[in-house]
């Protein structure tokens, strides 16, 4: 299981590359192309909201291949502690559609939000989570 | 001498202007509100322009705004205008060219795999991966992730564009979904949120509704709409770029 990490400064400017990190690497591990860009456009969204509250922070996305999916984590450090996602957003409701997992975590000043999407089964009966443990 | 006004009088101007047409109090609300307008165009300022041609772009935006306002609507007239001046300003800089350039060969490329993508979709009675695209039509898988991802950059309908007058390509099957689209009452819970997608286009309002709150797959709400994949997934990250800018709007003034 390979861990990918993008890193990119505090401006609106750079959240596409980890949105096209994002769609890189799900793209090219037998996702569906919705999934793809379901994942594409909660990263963007998780990202804009670490931008919101973090400032000057760098942003930082870890992307974990699994087997039954991937794991996209950002973070960065934030100057509250308050959640970086209140859970009556819209922000919320949107990632917790794109996303078959949301987690959004403040440990003192770093808050992390982490999206994990399932690889869809491509072919019916196969069961994608059975396999060597890699 | 002009009277001297200040935000609080937004309101008060806006009511007098609607029943008079005075020339004199459109020019007064453009005057209170160019702050917002540098503000905006300011975070715009690191692309290589004259500030103060960016402020001339945001206020024509500005006075599209104050042209549409609607008072009924109860909202702040710096979150409506927000958007459109921002809409203003990113259109000022594709005109100019300042939007990513896609090489002809992947303009081609994402034009044809939107075909095979719809091929397959209906073939596989799901959405394919880059694998399966990549194979449909023999490229690579590299050269289908960045059709796919050009695909989303060359695309610069605005939004911004006025209701009613679509420009798109496909025809539009909103007279099915028109109930639907009435559940988007369900977005009152997000107050501030509302006058936004009133804003957009009907067809981007379902599409929102359906994605984020039916929870359908873009291939389903593709074939819904009667447009390509590739397309909703287009619309979907404009809305969200359009929502955001009104929501950070909202936030700060």
């Amino acid at each position: 299981m390979d861990t990918v990490t993008v890193r990119v400064p505090p401006k609106a400017d750079h959240l596409a590359l980890l949105r096209t990190a994002v769609g890189w690497m799900a793209g090219r591990d037998d996702f569906t192309i919705d999934q793809v860009d379901d994942l594409k456009m909660a990263v963007e969204e998780a990202a804009v909201q670490l931008l919101r509250h973090g400032g000057s922070s760098d942003i930082t996305l870890d992307m974990l291949a699994t087997r039954t999916g991937v794991e996209a984590r950002l973070h960065a450090r934030v100057d509250s502690a308050d959640p970086v996602i209140d859970e009556t957003s819209f922000s919320w409701l949107i990632l917790k559609a794109l996303a078959d997992d949301l987690e959004v975590d403040a440990d003192a000043d770093i808050a992390t939000i982490v999206l994990r999407k399932t690889r869809m089964d491509l072919h019916n009966g196969d069961d994608v989570a059975v396999g060597d443990a890699g | 001498m002009r009277t001297s006004y200040t935000r609080d009088d937004t309101e008060r101007l806006f009511r007098q202007l609607r029943a008079s047409s005075d020339p004199e109090l459109r020019a007064a609300l453009a005057e209170l509100h160019m702050p917002l307008v540098e503000y905006l165009a300011k975070r715009f300022k690191d692309r290589g322009e004259p500030l103060d041609d960016l402020v001339q772009v945001g206020s024509v935006g500005l006075l599209k705004a104050i042209d549409r306002f609607d008072l009924g609507r109860g909202v702040q007239f710096s979150t409506y205008a927000t958007p459109t001046i921002v809409g203003e300003l990113k259109r000022y800089f594709r005109d100019k060219g300042w939007a990513v350039r896609v090489p002809r060969r992947l303009q081609e490329l994402s034009l044809r795999l939107n075909k095979v993508v719809a091929q397959l979709t209906q073939d596989l009675g799901r959405s394919p991966t880059v694998a399966e695209i990549a194979k449909y039509a023999g490229v690579s898988e590299e050269e289908v992730l960045e059709a796919l991802e050009s695909g989303q950059a060359y695309s610069t309908t605005s939004l911004d564009a006025p209701t009613g007058g679509d420009d798109d390509d496909s025809p539009m099957r909103v007279d099915r979904i028109g109930e639907e689209d009435l559940r988007l009452d369900n977005l009152e819970y997000f107050a501030s949120l509302a006058p936004l997608i009133e804003q957009l286009p009907e067809r981007e309002r379902t599409i929102l509704y359906l994605r984020f709150f039916r929870g359908m797959t873009q291939s389903k709400i593709a074939e819904h709409v009667g447009i390509s994949q590739m397309h909703v997934s287009r619309l979907l990250t404009r809305i969200l770029e359009f929502l955001r800018e009104g929501m950070e709007g909202d936030a700060e003034f």
